[in-house]
């Protein structure tokens, strides 16, 4: 340890330390300009010169390691007149326009500037008039106002491993910009954006539209993703203006994706519903609360009285904990029917079902540190960059910064690959039979029949894999001290998604992950709340707490808890309510922000099915399908308007807050329920959104408020200042602030969010033994000559299919293209922008093709919000579900491409 | 009482006295104005009606940076900010509102404003039915600026913010992205 002297003040630090650390830990602010706590300093700003009071000499405290004995002033004639020159040499070139700038007023180069008061210069030069570089969408580059700090070069290149943006020219004329004066290409994801310290970077959504001191600030958490983002939504006049994130506040530190960023608009637009609708003569008409209620009330009372399981419900996962747990018990104990279901059925209630069934949590055993500190990670049938950004963002960093070992299975090339010591890549489809192997060749560890290794190599033959990256891997995650499994949307989607997830588990449990600390299996929900929903048993199988809805135990537990008898039927899923539908068995459906047509090929019979319902109730906040068939349409708030809980993957139970009023008549889910419950008559008595979550918290005491914060740096820029958090300074209170050593530093203790290994352990042995081991099952699937598979995948720029009413989002990605591997155009001849047609035996759709290298030479991808109703037809139709989990089986189609000239 | 207090009673002198100045006043001239057929003329630094400036060639000056909006102490202006439609590097006032029932003519915003957009003028007898008929938008501020165009410099001169406009000096006056002169 080495102890310094900053100011009078004695501290001991280490001796790796800056001295612009040391001066942190003494609780001295010194300001900066191009110090980022994520990033290595550059000291390119030279505004944080402290003096050395031994040798009298200046240096840059965020580049000078600190040694023995140093004693340093912050504060002293010399240091201020250094800062001041320094002051006056940026604003040589600095235009002076801070009121037409949008920074101005949180510039923390104005603030500088009032604080060593550099009015004048001493020195003659020119201003710089370089015109706006206006050709991207979404960023604006002012040359003139940018002081080469170099934060927002290093953000890109160091945290979000981009490289989209560098200087270029040199000297004087130095300029920051996208490469060779193209348009910039990017995520979008705007972290230069919010660290640009002087308005040099702008974004064209909100340019000029606000003055940073009119608007309010509220922290909330982000609702697309289960990244679980704290982000704050800034407000005017009850309208959102933009989203920015604070540097070092929760689990994802500071950065945001393109959608949590720009994606705010979609929920102030007029095609929102902002009142209840009531058919009447075929068509929806405007109607108010007081008139719809009773009716729909009366309506369901009388469908009650036929018998249980008489009414169906559909959830969507972006809502928050607390209305998914008031969703359950209306069903439950107002219904009398446990046909619910949540949208995680589609794809994530395929890993959710064996993982639950082997940890008996949700929870994952590592989070996204532990990532950080894995030496080994393998990456399969996911793309975490799109998935759940900041997850990606962390495996990146754990690959470039602390040489984790990156491997990456795959058909196509996700962002990921490049940094991965391999990257595995497969057939279409063939990530299975490449767990299936490799869980095989773990558990038997060495004792391997011949007959079984040339199966091995016919399979890896016939699916492509590299056997030499395959050993490699193999060599690698059995020798590690730490290794995580990160898996994604593409496994859940696979034909037989259970048994790829069954092999993540036997891997896991094989290797001894289970009960190392460090390792484990992470996997990302598809929603913002996969999580949460499930835990609050808002799907058939469970009640909240993950318990067994048909185990007469558990369902003793909760009639105790809420102290009414719980007359619910045996209940069932997506298919149960599809077919009870059918045979006239069910005859009212509540869906949530779900629409169920649009997730099935348009001859499968959905439409049909749901027309033979009494009552339709939709509540949601656009128009869809599933509204234009209702019966009635109720207004749903968004989650920048209703206060609850999300899940986050790392298991992170995290506040949204209101940001702003409700939009028109619009109501939260719980609120409706309620209203609607007290309309039946049998009243459930939900005071607020907070009483729901202190209900929960008292049966579930383990899904108390957590969250994490990244490193956290007390500078002094003016009045910028990013300082630790304090503990519910605006109610934000995760866990407790835990006083260290002098005093001088805080450490935050947050509840647990990963799930008790101890209790995964004991669950796992259990459902391991009772796991019958099977050959990899015979799968085909692979293309034939001219044809591809076609892939539905998340696009980066988008969430779900609410995104698409969004103008940001939209002026992002405005149109769905298809992407066709480089090579196979220009072999095809088939340009960029052009059209071409697929056909399979049940349809044919155009689509606008976008070459790329990334995609392999067998598949085509689509983004699947873009999948309407067009693109679904090349899919067989049919209701096929599985039978394991009761998700709809997803097919692999074999497509034909037919070019065409035409346009 | 003696014989001069009995004279002063006899001969009202106290009186005439008192009224010495009453009457001296009778042969001035007259003080009274005979608002509204006669007007008083103003001073240049006379506080009146805030009015929007234009450019020489028309272009009107506001950049609708907000600055008035932020230092004005009785919150009697909104401006709603915007890209130009013409010039996309340009800002704009896209709203400008001022409320003249709340404002107390401080002429802070005249001394905030960094484009010299802003003056006051001699004008002060806007009276309205109505209380919406004082609330002025931007067209009207500058539908009186172009009328009171003399008033509106001659104040800006006599409070001392000419200078920078007619210096011709770079250093100390504001970057802003230059303005077409067509």
């Amino acid at each position: 340890m080495a102890k310094v002297t900053i100011n009078g003040i004695e501290v001991d630090v280490d001796p790796s330390m800056t001295i612009l650390k040391a001066a942190e830990k003494a609780g001295i602010p010194v300001p900066t300009f191009c110090y980022h706590p994520r990033m290595d300093p550059a000291g390119s700003c030279r505004i944080c010169a402290v003096e050395l009071e031994d040798s009298k000499k200046v240096v840059m405290s965020c580049v000078t390691p600190v040694a023995d004995g140093m004693r340093v002033l912050t504060e002293s004639p010399k240091i201020h007149e250094a800062r001041k020159t320094n002051l006056e040499l940026l604003l040589l070139h600095h235009p002076l326009d801070c009121p037409v700038c949008d920074c101005g007023g949180e510039c923390p180069l104005q603030n500088m500037s009032f604080a060593y008061g550099a009015t004048e210069s001493r020195f003659e030069s020119h201003r710089n008039d370089e015109p706006e570089d206006m050709k991207s969408d979404v960023l604006v580059f002012n040359a003139n106002r940018c002081i080469l700090c170099g934060k927002c070069v290093r953000i890109c290149d160091e945290v979000q491993d981009v490289h989209a943006i560098g200087f270029i020219n040199r000297g004087f004329d130095t300029i920051i910009g996208p490469p060779l004066g193209k348009k910039l290409d990017c995520e979008f994801c705007g972290d230069c954006l919010e660290v640009c310290p002087t308005g040099a970077i702008t974004d064209h959504f909100v340019r000029y539209k606000y003055r940073p001191w009119q608007l309010e600030k509220q922290q909330t958490t982000c609702s697309y993703c289960p990244s679980g983002c704290q982000m704050f939504v800034e407000t005017e006049n009850e309208a959102i203006v933009r989203v920015t994130s604070q540097e070092g506040v929760g689990p994802n530190e500071g950065s945001i994706c393109v959608v949590g960023r720009f994606g705010f608009n979609h929920v102030q637009i007029p095609e929102r519903f902002d009142t209840p609708y009531m058919r009447s003569l075929h068509r929806l008409v405007p109607s108010s609360w007081e008139e719809v209620l009773p009716e729909i009330a009366s309506g369901l009372n009388a469908i009650r009285k036929k018998g249980v399981d008489r009414i169906a419900g559909l959830i969507s996962t972006r809502v928050p904990m607390e209305d998914a747990y008031v969703f359950q018990s209306f069903f439950r104990k107002i219904l009398h029917s446990n046909m619910i279901d949540t949208g995680a059925r589609y794809s994530f209630m395929n890993a959710a079902l064996p993982i639950v069934a082997a940890t008996g949590t949700l929870r994952p055993l590592v989070d996204h540190e532990d990532i950080l500190k894995a030496k080994v990670i393998l990456v399969v049938g996911a793309d975490p960059v799109s998935e759940s950004n900041i997850t990606g963002l962390f495996v990146k960093r754990a690959a470039r910064k602390e040489r984790s070992r990156l491997y990456v299975v795959d058909s196509e090339a996700i962002s990921l690959s490049s940094r991965a010591k391999d990257h595995i890549r497969v057939l279409p489809g063939g990530e299975q039979i490449f767990l299936e192997v490799l869980s095989e060749e773990i558990r038997q560890s060495g004792n391997l029949g011949a007959e079984w290794i040339s199966r091995k190599e016919e399979l890896f033959k016939n699916w492509n894999v590299d056997p030499s990256a395959y050993q490699r891997l193999l060599a690698d995650l059995r020798s590690c001290e730490t290794g995580i499994i990160v898996a994604g949307r593409k496994l859940f989607q696979l034909e037989t998604p259970v048994a790829g997830v069954e092999s993540l588990l036997k891997i896991t449990g094989d290797l001894g992950w289970i009960d190392r600390p460090g390792c484990g299996l992470f996997v990302l929900p598809e929603a913002s709340n996969d999580l949460g929903v499930l835990m609050m048993g808002a799907s058939h199988e469970w009640l909240p707490g993950l318990m067994d809805s048909r185990d007469p135990a558990s369902r003793g537990r909760w009639e105790e808890t809420w102290g009414s008898r719980l007359a619910y039927g045996p209940g069932g899923g997506l298919e149960e309510i599809l077919k009870g539908i059918d045979e006239g068995k069910i005859n009212a459906l509540i869906s949530l922000g779900e629409n169920p047509i649009g997730h099935f090929p348009p001859g499968s019979r959905v439409r049909e099915i749901l027309s033979k319902l009494d009552m339709i109730v939709s509540i949601d906040m656009f128009q869809n399908e599933l509204s234009d068939m209702a019966h009635f349409v109720l207004p749903a708030s968004s989650a920048y308007e209703r206060s609850g809980h999300l899940v986050s993957a790392e298991g992170f139970v995290q506040a949204i807050k209101p940001t702003m009023a409700y939009w028109g008549e619009s109501l939260p889910d719980w609120q409706i329920l309620d209203r609607l419950s007290h309309a039946m008559g049998s009243p459930m008595g939900v005071d607020s959104a907070e009483s729901v979550m202190s209900e929960i918290l008292r049966f579930l005491p383990d899904l108390a408020p957590s969250s994490r914060n990244g490193s956290h740096f007390v500078g002094g820029t003016g009045e910028i200042r990013l300082a630790t958090p304090v503990a519910s300074a605006d109610g934000c209170a995760y866990g407790e602030m835990v006083h260290e050593g002098n005093g001088l530093s805080t450490k935050f203790v947050s509840p647990a969010h990963k799930a008790n290994r101890e209790s995964v352990s004991s669950r796992y042995a259990q459902w391991r033994e009772g796991i019958k081991e099977e050959p990899a099952s015979p799968y085909r699937s692979i293309a034939g000559e001219g044809e591809f598979v076609l892939e539905l995948t998340k696009s980066l720029f988008h969430s779900g299919k609410m995104t698409l009413m969004d103008s940001n989002l939209k002026k992002i990605q405005p149109e769905g293209k298809l992407r066709i591997n480089r090579q196979t155009a220009r072999k095809r001849k088939i340009k960029k922008g052009e059209r071409v047609s697929l056909r399979t035996a049940y349809g044919v759709c155009s689509f606008i093709v976008e070459p790329s290298p990334a995609v392999s030479e067998f598949e085509l991808t689509f983004p699947v919000h873009f999948a309407n109703a067009e693109v679904l037809a090349l899919f067989a139709p049919g209701l096929d579900f599985s039978s394991g989990t009761g998700a709809p089986v997803t097919h692999r189609i074999r497509v034909s491409l037919d070019s065409q000239n035409a346009n | 009482m003696t014989f001069k207090s009995l004279m002063n009673s006899i001969l009202f002198t106290e009186i005439a006295q008192g009224l010495k100045v009453t009457f001296r006043h009778f042969f001035k001239k007259k003080l009274t104005v005979q608002y509204p057929h006669e007007k008083l003329t103003l001073a240049d630094g006379y506080r009146g009606f805030i009015v929007h400036r234009r450019y020489d060639n028309g272009q009107e000056r506001c950049v609708g940076c907000d600055l008035c909006e932020a230092i004005c102490p009785a919150k009697a202006i909104r401006v709603v900010g915007d890209i130009h439609p013409e010039f996309p590097e340009r800002r704009y006032a896209k709203e400008y509102t001022l409320d003249f029932t709340r404002c107390i003519f401080c002429g802070f915003c005249v001394v905030a404003c960094p484009v010299n957009a802003l003056s006051m003028t001699k004008e002060f007898a806007h009276s309205s039915f109505t209380r919406e008929g004082l609330i002025y938008p931007k067209d009207k501020l500058l539908a009186l600026g172009d009328r009171c165009e003399d008033e509106s410099i001659a104040y800006l001169k006599v409070r001392n913010m000419w200078d920078a406009e007619d210096s011709g000096k770079e250093e100390g006056r504001y970057h802003f992205p230059p303005i077409p002169t067509t």
